[in-house]
C-alpha cells in the first residue's frame, strides 16, 4: 500500500472518529501518532509527539492565544459590551430596526475587543434581545441579527482564528489583523444595510426607537467605554505600528482592559477568576487542538497527501477561479459540520499549499476568505454556534426562527465573499499600504 | 462514583487554578517588560522563553479541568441520532482508546523530560533548566488522563446499568 493511501485512510478514520464523538483535537492527534507510527516506527512517533506538544505549548509567538482570549473575557465579564450597545442604541436606534442596527455596530466594536465570535453572540445576545423585546422587534430578525453580528468578531481583529492561520501557515499575524479590517466594516455595514431594507420592506418588523440628543451619545461613552476602546487602539495600533509583537499587544489589551475595569469597579473579584478560568479552558481547548493539528500535520507530511493533492489540482483542466471556487465549497459544506477553528487547524496543511503554490492566491487574501468562509459556519444549520447559544439564552425562541432570519445574512456574506473573490484589494490594500506585503 | 467524581473535580481545580496564576503571570510579566525596556532600556532577561514555560503551564493544567467540563470540543449531533446503548457502548470505546494513547504520551514527555535533565538542556539566554516544564506538561496531561480514566468508569457503568435514559456521559 502506498504512503498516500495510508494518508487518504487516516484522513477516513479521522472523520470516523470526529463521528462517534470523540473531541477533534485527541482525534486530530491520534490519528497523526498511529499514522506516524506506521510510517515510520512507534518509538519514533512516541518522541514526536513529545516533542510537538512541547514546543506548541512553549511557543512564544501561540502565547498570543491566551492573551487575547483572555481580553475578550475581561471585556465580556467587565460589562464593556452593554455600555457599547447602549452607545451604538444612541447613535443609530432613531432609524427603522434601529435596535437590530445599533447591534451590528456594538458587535463590530466588542469584536474588535473580544475576538471571539461566540462572546459576542452570548454578550450582545444577553444584552440586545430584551431590548429588542420590548420594542416588540421580530424574534426571527432580533435573534438571527446578533447571531450574524457575532460573526464580525471573526473578522475584525483581533481573531483566533486569524492568529491560528498565521501561524500554520508563517504568515504575520499583523499583517492578517490588518487585511480583516475592511472586510469586517464592510461586512458590517452590509448587515446594517440588510436590515434597514428588511425594515423599510416591512416596518413591523423592528419599529423605530427615540432619537437620542448629541449629549446624550456622548454621555454614553462615559464609564470606562472610551478607555477601553483607547486600550483597543493602542494595543492594536501598536501592534500594526510596530511596537509590540503580537504576544505583547495581547498582554497589553489585557492588562488594559483589566486596569480600567478595575478602576471602573466594573470587575468584581468574583468576575475576574471567572474571566481567569474561562481563559485557561477555552486556552487548553485551543491549544490542545493546535498541538494535535501539528501531529496530525506530520503525519501528512509523511504520507505526502497534500503535496499529492496539489500536483493533482495543478494538472487539472481547469482555470484557478474555478479550482478556488470548488475549495471554498468544501470550505462552505465542511464547516456546517466543524467548528471553524478545528476546521482551520485541519485543512489548511492541505488545501494551503494548492492554494497559493499551485494556484498562485495570494496568502492573506486566501487567509481572509477561507476565515469568512468557516465563519458562516457559526450560523448555518445544524450546527451553527452563535445559534445555539442565543436559544441558550432565549430558550422560549424555536430554533427554526432562528435559522430562518439568518438567511438574508448569509447573503450579505456570500455577497462579501463575491466582492473579495472580484476586488481582492478589499483583503490586501491596507497589507500593502501599511506593511509592504 | 461520587467520592471519586469529587477527588477529580478536586485534583482539575486545583491544577486548573494554577494553570490561572501562570496566565496571569504571564501578562504581568509582558507588560513589566515592555515598561522596563521602553522607561530605562533595561529589558527583563529570558522574557521570551520565561513566557513560552509560564503558557505552556497555563495550557497544560487546565487541560483536565477543560476535560472535565466537557470542554474540548467534539462534534455530537450525529451519534446523538443512534440507540442509547450504542451511544453507551461507543463512549467506553472513546474513553478508552483516548485514555491508552494521552497515558502513552504522558510516558513519553516523562522520557523526553528525563532526557533533557541528563543531557543538561537549558534555555538560551536565561539559562533555565527545561526539564521541569516538560515533567509539568506531563503532569498536566496526566491530569487529563486521570479524568479521561474517570470518563471511562461512569461509562462502563452506564453500558452495564442497561438503563434507558437519554443522558450519556461524555
Amino acid at each position: 500500500m502506498s504512503v498516500f493511501v495510508i494518508g487518504l485512510i487516516g484522513i477516513a478514520v479521522f472523520f470516523a472518529l470526529v463521528i462517534v464523538r470523540m473531541p477533534i483535537s485527541y482525534a486530530m492527534a491520534l490519528v497523526g501518532f498511529v499514522g506516524f507510527s506506521y510510517l515510520t516506527s512507534v518509538p519514533a512517533s512516541l518522541d514526536m509527539v513529545a516533542k510537538e506538544i512541547y514546543n506548541t505549548f512553549t511557543s512564544y509567538s501561540l502565547s498570543v492565544i491566551a492573551m487575547f482570549v483572555w481580553m475578550g473575557f475581561l471585556a465580556y465579564y467587565s460589562g464593556i459590551g452593554t455600555s457599547l450597545y447602549v452607545f451604538a442604541y444612541k447613535m443609530v436606534g432613531h432609524l427603522p430596526g434601529g435596535l437590530a442596527i445599533a447591534t451590528q455596530v456594538a458587535c463590530a466594536v466588542f469584536g474588535a475587543i473580544c475576538g471571539s465570535n461566540t462572546a459576542t453572540a452570548a454578550t450582545m445576545a444577553a444584552i440586545a434581545l430584551p431590548e429588542m423585546d420590548k420594542y416588540k422587534y421580530d424574534k426571527s430578525l432580533s435573534t438571527a441579527s446578533i447571531a450574524a453580528g457575532g460573526v464580525l468578531g471573526v473578522m475584525i481583529p483581533p481573531s483566533v482564528i486569524f492568529i491560528l492561520y498565521g501561524t500554520s501557515t508563517e504568515q504575520s499575524v499583523g499583517v492578517l489583523f490588518m487585511a480583516g479590517i475592511i472586510p469586517g466594516i464592510l461586512l458590517t455595514l452590509l448587515n446594517m444595510g440588510m436590515i434597514y431594507l428588511l425594515t423599510l420592506r416591512n416596518p413591523s418588523l423592528g419599529p423605530a426607537g427615540v432619537k437620542a440628543s448629541w449629549s446624550e451619545r456622548i454621555h454614553s461613552l462615559r464609564g470606562g467605554l472610551g478607555e477601553a476602546l483607547a486600550v483597543f487602539i493602542l494595543s492594536v495600533g501598536g501592534l500594526f505600528a510596530g511596537w509590540f509583537t503580537p504576544t505583547e499587544a495581547g498582554a497589553v489589551g489585557a492588562g488594559g482592559v483589566l486596569v480600567v475595569s478595575l478602576l471602573e469597579k466594573r470587575l468584581s473579584w468574583d468576575k475576574l477568576k471567572r474571566s481567569l478560568a474561562d481563559t485557561t479552558r477555552t486556552s487548553a481547548m485551543i491549544m490542545l487542538m493546535l498541538a494535535g493539528a501539528v501531529i496530525f500535520g506530520r503525519f501528512m507530511a509523511v504520507s505526502r497527501v497534500p503535496f499529492e493533492l496539489a500536483s493533482w489540482v495543478g494538472s487539472l483542466p481547469l482555470p484557478p477561479f474555478a479550482i478556488m471556487g470548488m475549495i471554498l465549497f468544501i470550505y462552505l459544506i465542511l464547516g456546517c459540520f466543524i467548528d471553524a477553528l478545528a476546521l482551520i487547524l485541519l485543512t489548511i496543511p492541505i488545501f494551503f499549499p494548492v492554494v497559493v503554490d499551485t494556484l498562485g492566491y495570494d496568502p492573506i487574501w486566501f487567509g481572509v476568505v477561507v476565515v469568512l468562509v468557516v465563519a458562516m459556519g457559526v450560523i448555518t444549520p445544524p450546527v451553527g454556534m452563535n445559534v445555539y447559544i442565543i436559544k441558550g439564552i432565549a430558550p422560549e425562541i424555536p430554533l427554526e426562527t432562528i435559522f430562518k432570519g439568518v438567511w438574508p445574512f448569509l447573503g450579505t456574506i456570500i455577497l462579501l465573499l463575491v466582492l473579495l473573490m472580484v476586488f481582492p484589494g478589499i483583503a490586501t490594500f491596507l497589507p500593502k499600504v501599511f506593511a509592504g506585503v | 462514583m461520587k467520592q471519586l467524581s469529587e477527588l477529580i473535580k478536586g485534583a482539575s481545580s486545583i491544577l486548573d487554578k494554577l494553570a490561572a496564576i501562570c496566565i496571569f503571570s504571564v501578562m504581568l510579566l509582558i507588560v513589566a517588560n515592555i515598561i522596563l525596556r521602553t522607561v530605562l532600556s533595561r529589558p527583563i532577561l529570558g522574557t521570551y522563553e520565561l513566557v513560552g514555560f509560564l503558557t505552556a503551564l497555563g495550557v497544560a493544567l487546565a487541560l483536565a479541568h477543560c476535560a472535565f467540563k466537557d470542554g474540548h470540543i467534539a462534534v455530537s449531533y450525529i451519534i446523538d441520532q443512534f440507540p442509547y446503548k450504542i451511544q453507551s457502548i461507543i463512549t467506553v470505546f472513546v474513553h478508552v482508546v483516548s485514555l491508552i494513547f494521552f497515558a502513552a504520551v504522558v510516558w513519553s514527555l516523562g522520557n523526553f523530560g528525563q532526557a533533557m535533565k541528563i543531557k543538561g538542556l537549558v534555555s538560551p539566554s536565561a539559562e533555565i533548566p527545561v526539564y521541569p516544564f516538560i515533567y509539568l506538561i506531563a503532569l498536566g496531561l496526566l491530569g487529563l488522563c486521570l479524568v479521561l480514566l474517570f470518563n471511562c468508569l461512569v461509562s462502563i457503568k452506564e453500558v452495564l446499568k442497561n438503563d434507558t435514559a437519554k443522558k450519556v456521559v461524555r
